[in-house]
């Protein structure tokens, strides 16, 4: 098996090539270095910035995800959440900036999009909150996992996923609910349920499969 | 790339077109129960009966499980409890189901801890990818979903929970919306539904390929916006009694600060979620690290019943490769969305909307009978066509609404839209669970359970999107039950575990620990403080080591 040579805090390990840095870790007894959820790359707890002793580019990632390579030291970077802010209804300029004072003092450095495991265009995206254009702001941050290292980098204390999840709630909670929850309480439902349930066990299996296949509740 | 698998890819990139339109039908009973006997690992017979506690002698389990409710807890046998917080309601989990509780029981006036063993929203909820079920269309309803579900779950569902499920969706669902959450529309404003394995109509609401996360990230922020106290990195390790049947509290495990903690409870929510860290019949799991069974071990130390704990959900699509990705999901939608599962000659050998057990059988099957693809890290599996979603619904569909999937690939250099991915079954959901009534009371007075650690809702097989509706569901109607029927606070002690304690001893003792609270793997383990903490001055090797490793500049890798 074909071995490489990483470090972790100053700990140097032989791990396994084509595993990841939490898989790394784990075979070594190591797990507690790097703070770790859900190992599939959703959660955000496994943020480490990685470095080389020659030229190939390092930078931050999640752990989890993360291929072990020859030389590559790792520094374990967990990023404390902070408090959220009240999402609201109607979202505009105006209330993204009371909520977020920071908004406008993006210097378009692009630190939050080059540390983003998520590939989000954050740097456009904080811009786009700046304008308004909530549609798309949503729509950039679909994936993201809150990690928070777009705001642990911004030297401007902008604070990017949380105005990006400020967007979405405030988003979805907008307007109506676009069906009626209980439409489906009509006025059969009760006799439909009593249609469906009467009987042994094995005539409401054998209901339900025929229920499945034709629509129907038979009799 | 994967020239190891060239000969099986032009078999699969030859018969596509043939196969694109094909329609096959869905296997009768007795051939899927056939089938089930045969390769589903449930069906295998490898589980036994155990000897201690309320399932003595009666119900079977996993070897995995077995061991973790014969073992002995890791509380040292002088600790005794003393109260270090005292709270109304003490809800155990930061998942879906623990954290809807929390908000449901927001303006209750009750004073609420919510204690998790990882971070806030650690869970297998945050990792669900492919919706949340619920009957919304106008063809649609709740006694539907009930048939299909019911059916799924062999008709060893619980009726009543499971009805309660069924038409508490919508409800559920406008929930969530006004939460926040943002379930992805058709152009007309309307929901968008898909089909999932075993739905006879389409019913199940997405958002992308990231509905768990999506659903997470809100009820987290939302959380985060009330009262309750959030206790991370407190890992549940005992549930305190008062002796005469009551659950008045837990002790916790301060993982940072390695110190036991007391909480005195009036009333406590189990919401702990699943095991697939047990790696049944040595399975890979795309479950989180924290799924260790824990709930199981607690209740079942205070009498509860457990139901159905036999029977595990392992999911059809498992990554099987690249080995780094080796069990996490490959979400059912994509096959809703028209990948096609096929085995090594290219040839599909089943509906890939079949019951998630029996397309699970189906692929075992494949690859036992010498069908599968066999891969280099010494996995085996079958291909999921991923190409034909653009080919049937146009390019770039399968990039727009499966992200995360992209995201996983593209660090191999493997495009799902262009080449198909190998799959095998990996495990993915517990079943079974502890015992609860229509109110998510267990058999245990003071504690409520709700979420994947509890059984019967979902029979011995579960349909996709009916997880993350039942944490909503249950995770609130645990919460309103705990609000109509607080119990007054009584003494904490350790009777029960005492009383396990002398049954295991007059059984000639016990092997292990549990909760295990962590994967077998990981090598983290239950550890106190050392003694004395203060003096101890750093090993020379590492404070040298360190001295030339500073950390980076965080904007060193700015491109």
């Amino acid at each position: 098996m074909e071995t490489v040579n990483i470090n972790i805090s100053g700990k140097t390990i032989h791990a396994r090539a084509g595993e990841t840095i939490i898989q790394a870790l784990w075979s070594a007894g190591l797990a507690e270095e790097v703070k770790t959820g859900c190992a599939g790359g959703v959660c955000g707890a496994c943020t480490v910035t990685v470095r080389f002793p020659d030229d190939r580019p390092g930078g931050s990632d999640l752990a989890c995800m993360r291929l072990v390579e020859e030389g590559m030291e790792i520094f374990p970077c967990p990023v404390d959440g902070i408090a959220p802010q009240a999402p609201t209804p109607y979202p505009d300029q105006e209330k993204i900036q009371s909520a977020f004072p920071t908004l406008n003092r993006c210097t378009k450095c692009g630190s939050c999009t080059s540390v983003c495991p998520m590939s989000i265009p954050v740097m456009d995206s904080v811009l786009r909150m700046q304008n308004a254009e909530f549609d798309q702001v949503a729509d950039d941050f679909t994936t993201c996992i809150h990690c928070g290292l777009c705001r642990f980098v911004c030297e401007d204390k902008v604070k990017p996923h949380n105005m990006g999840i400020w967007v979405r709630r405030s988003l979805g909670m907008t307007g109506e609910f676009p069906v009626e929850p209980l439409a489906d309480a009509s006025e059969n439902a009760g006799g439909e349920w009593q249609e469906l349930l009467s009987g042994s066990p094995e005539e409401i299996l054998r209901r339900c499969k025929s229920f499945r296949q034709t629509g129907k509740i038979e009799a | 790339m994967m020239d190891w698998a060239k000969d099986s890819l032009q078999q699969v990139a030859r018969t596509r077109d043939d196969r694109s339109e094909q329609v096959l039908p869905g296997l009768d009973d007795q051939a899927s129960q056939e089938l089930l006997k045969k390769f589903h690992p449930d069906y295998k017979g490898l589980e036994r009966k155990i000897n201690v506690g309320s399932n003595a002698n009666s119900q079977k389990f996993p070897p995995e499980l077995a061991d973790l409710l014969e073992a002995d807890s890791p509380l040292p046998e002088s600790f005794e409890p003393k109260v270090d917080i005292e709270t109304d309601v003490l809800i155990i989990g930061g998942g879906g189901a623990g954290v809807s509780a929390a908000l449901a029981l927001n303006d209750s006036g009750m004073k609420v801890h919510l204690a998790t063993k990882l971070r806030l929203g650690d869970s297998n909820t945050v990792m669900a990818e492919g919706g949340i079920q619920s009957a919304i269309t106008a063809e649609d309803s709740s006694r539907r979903h009930f048939a299909d579900s019911y059916v799924g779950g062999h008709g060893n569902n619980d009726p009543d929970l499971l009805r309660y499920l069924c038409e508490q969706g919508p409800l559920s669902i406008r929930w969530l919306t006004e939460l926040g959450c943002l379930f992805d529309k058709n152009e007309d404003g309307t929901f968008r539904v898909r089909a999932g394995g075993g739905t006879s109509i389409p019913r199940v609401l997405a958002c992308r390929d990231y509905t768990g996360l999506e659903i997470m990230r809100v009820l987290k922020d939302a959380v985060l916006l009330t009262e309750t106290h959030v206790l991370e990195d407190h890992a549940a390790m005992e549930l305190l009694d008062d002796g005469e049947g009551q659950v008045t509290g837990a002790v916790l495990w301060h993982r940072i600060e390695k110190k036991l903690i007391t909480v005195s409870a009036r009333a406590v929510i189990l919401a702990t979620g699943g095991s697939g860290q047990l790696r049944i019949q040595k399975f890979p799991t795309s479950n989180h690290v924290g799924a260790t069974g824990d709930g199981l071990v607690l209740a079942y130390r205070q009498g509860c019943q457990l139901l159905h704990t036999d029977s595990y959900q392992y999911h059809p699509s498992g990554a099987s490769y690249p080995e780094a990705l080796a069990g996490q999901l490959i979400t059912e939608s994509i096959r809703s969305a028209g990948a096609q599962v096929v085995n090594a000659h290219g040839d599909r050998f089943i509906s890939e909307m079949s019951f998630r057990d029996v397309l699970a059988g189906a692929i075992i099957r494949e690859v036992e009978e010498g069908r599968g693809v066999e891969i280099p890290n010494g996995r085996k599996g079958v291909w999921l066509d991923t190409p034909l979603v653009d080919m049937k619904l146009g390019e770039g569909t399968l990039k727009k609404q499966f992200p995360g999937l992209f995201h996983r690939f593209e660090r191999y250099n493997i495009d799902p839209a262009k080449q198909p991915l190998l799959i095998y079954p990996t495990l993915h959901y517990q079943n079974g669970g502890i015992r609860i009534d229509i109110e998510c009371r267990t058999d245990r007075k003071g504690l409520w359970a709700a979420g994947e650690v509890t059984g019967g809702l979902h029979g011995t097989n579960r349909l996709m999107g009916n997880s993350l509706l039942d944490i909503t569901v249950f995770g609130r109607r645990a919460a309103q039950s705990v609000a109509e029927h607080l119990p007054e606070r009584k003494p904490v002690t350790l009777s029960s575990l005492l009383k396990f304690r002398q049954q295991l001893k007059s059984l000639g003792g016990a092997k292990g620990t549990s909760p295990q609270l962590f994967p077998k793997a990981s090598q983290m383990k239950f550890q106190l403080a050392e003694v004395p903490p203060a003096q101890e001055t750093r090993g020379a090797e590492n404070t040298k080591a360190n001295e030339t490793f500073e950390p980076p500049d965080p904007f060193g890798g700015r491109f």
